[in-house]
């Protein structure tokens, strides 16, 4: 719960991303510019779950973007861990335009394997068994906007495992879903996370969400966006909302949070 | 099964893909079923009864001819008128330089509209030229199309001389001028969509490990495919409005409308208005058989999410 370096590396695990120093600058038409990302620190070790809570337009998707390889940082480093490589084994689920409206939810889910010239027959069977595996065997040949939001984002959940990602980065993806969904979709990708071992980095605005998922909550701090302190989430999964120690974290974020709006 | 998943199961319908338009698609689909009675049958036979009284009292068949005879005429398409072939020959001959003429503008002006929706540099070094030529009515191509291709068929490119086959009335410098007629719709329509496909689209294909060729086949094509069968769409009926005029010039020799022309010289009415009715109906089915096509191929389109 410090502000600033990560002092209690985990030993026993490789890490899987560094960030020194990060800063990103955009410039608007009129030369006016604006610091979405200034200093961020991070490392994050393979097999975390690192949720990231902070305010609408606070940089946390820009952050996102650097480091899935959409995007390039104006200074600072970022360091991938060994055998983890953009647009190979970096899986992104954005919050919308998950899927590509003109492929079937078992042709979206395949499109990675396709990219990767995996034969038809195989890559069909493989995305068969991840749309089953999230919930939504009968629904291969159905098209995106044939399903419900809660469906699309567990087809673009199966979209982005279906190329076996070590480092899977998620963009607010439950944010357009309603309460009772949220909770299924939370409660299926933890499911899916102690299965698979791959590191999650989770951009939330929703602190309740940071704790039912993470194995750490970054806070992060508006214009310029910087990590502003963490909290190590070790409540045992699945995790209660109803109990005392969730509240108490709850709280705890919740002010540190409005910490930042001053 | 997830709650979720549960409320939203449907009935999967291949009929909606194959069948007629799912008129829930498009609106200008939806405009175009709504065909009643009233329009197909009880008004033109009410037009058709006036015709036919007014022809009989006029009594000038070489000016006004009565349905009966443009009705005979119709019904027998395959009599031979003098050494210029019959309405069905001439139709068919008209069809198939438009198919080819089609043909190749669909594969020009998708190829190149993609190109210049997607790399800058092309788009900034062609724009120019294609914003001057477009405008440029196709039968003004025909005299240059005629200079340059002289009498040569389809058959001659591939060394075959004379075939005594119907290939022989495919004549290039008709075939050339029915692909500027059909380009330039497909090529600007094509345009269109690749400059309006999200910039989401991408970068989701390149998170998914998507290579600068594979976007191009993968997301901007299909991405685009509402836009280019629009083009197509377009760019058929010219096609066909384009042959029409064409075989009308002199030069022309065969198809429906050198044999309109023919008819007319020789004040046959009868012919003219059969023919009329073939070219009308005919650009009526390409149209239905496209808007058919589109619906099917992109069911999606407008439901983005």
């Amino acid at each position: 719960m410090t502000t600033g370096g990560i002092k209690q590396p985990q030993r026993e695990k490789p890490v899987a991303l560094e960030l020194r120093k990060v800063g990103r600058v955009f410039r608007s038409d009129t030369g006016a510019t604006v610091k979405a990302l200034e200093d961020v620190n991070l490392l994050v070790h393979q097999g975390e779950f690192v949720t990231l809570v902070g305010a609408t337009g606070c940089g946390k998707t820009t952050l996102l973007n650097l480091i899935a390889g959409l995007d390039t940082a104006d200074e600072g480093s970022l360091r991938l861990g060994d055998g983890l490589r953009f647009g190979d084994n970096i899986a992104h689920v954005f919050q919308h335009y998950t899927l590509f409206p003109w492929r079937t939810a078992v042709s979206n889910v395949s499109f990675g394997l396709q990219m990767r010239g995996v034969p038809r027959k195989e890559r069909q069977t493989r995305a068969a068994a991840l749309l089953a595996k999230v919930g939504l065997q009968g629904f291969e040949n159905a098209y995106p906007h044939e399903l419900s939001g809660g469906m699309r984002q567990r087809a673009a959940i199966a979209q982005a495992l279906a190329i076996e990602p070590k480092l899977l980065l998620m963009d607010e993806p439950f944010g357009a879903v309603d309460d009772s969904t949220r909770t299924e979709l939370q409660q299926m990708l933890t499911d899916l996370w102690q299965e698979n071992q791959a590191t999650v980095i989770f951009v939330t605005h929703n602190i309740d969400e940071a704790i039912v998922l993470g194995s750490r909550v970054l806070v992060f701090s508006e214009r310029p966006g910087r990590i502003a302190c963490e909290f190590k989430i070790e409540l045992a999964r699945p995790r209660d909302r109803m109990t005392k120690e969730f509240t108490e974290l709850f709280i705890q974020i919740r002010t540190a949070l409005a910490g930042q709006l001053d | 099964m997830p709650k979720d998943v549960q409320e939203n199961r449907k009935p999967w319908r291949l009929s909606r893909w194959l069948g007629c338009p799912p008129s829930d698609n498009l609106r200008e689909i939806r405009a175009s079923r709504t065909g009643s009675p009233l329009g197909w049958i009880v008004v033109p036979v009410i037009l058709l009864i006036i015709w036919q009284i007014a022809a009989v009292r006029l009594n000038q068949p070489w000016i006004f001819p009565p349905v009966t005879r443009v009705m005979d005429q119709l019904v027998h398409p395959l009599r031979e008128h003098y050494a210029s072939g019959s309405l069905l020959s001439n139709t068919f001959i008209s069809l198939l330089r438009v198919l080819l003429g089609f043909l190749l503008a669909s594969v020009a002006g998708i190829g190149l509209g993609i190109s210049m929706g997607s790399i800058r540099m092309v788009r900034s070094s062609l724009e120019p030229i294609v914003e001057v030529l477009r405008p440029l009515c196709p039968i003004a191509w025909l005299p240059f199309a005629i200079a340059v291709f002289k009498r040569g068929t389809l058959p001659q490119v591939f060394g075959l001389g004379y075939t005594r086959t119907v290939f022989d009335q495919v004549q290039l410098g008709m075939v050339f001028v029915i692909f500027v007629g059909g380009f330039f719709p497909i090529l600007t329509n094509t345009l269109d969509g690749v400059t309006g496909v999200r910039r989401n689209y991408l970068l989701l294909a390149q998170a998914l490990g998507a290579k600068r060729r594979q976007v191009f086949r993968h997301v901007y094509f299909p991405a685009s495919m509402p836009m280019i069968l629009t083009g197509l769409r377009q760019g058929l009926g010219l096609c066909w409005f384009v042959i029409i005029a064409a075989e009308m010039l002199p030069g022309a020799e065969s198809g429906i409308g050198y044999l309109l022309m023919y008819a007319s010289d020789n004040a046959a009415m009868d012919i003219v208005i059969a023919a009329m009715l073939i070219i009308g109906s005919i650009g009526a089915l390409l149209s239905l058989l496209m808007r058919n096509v589109m619906a099917g191929l992109v069911r999606w389109h407008g439901k983005e999410i």
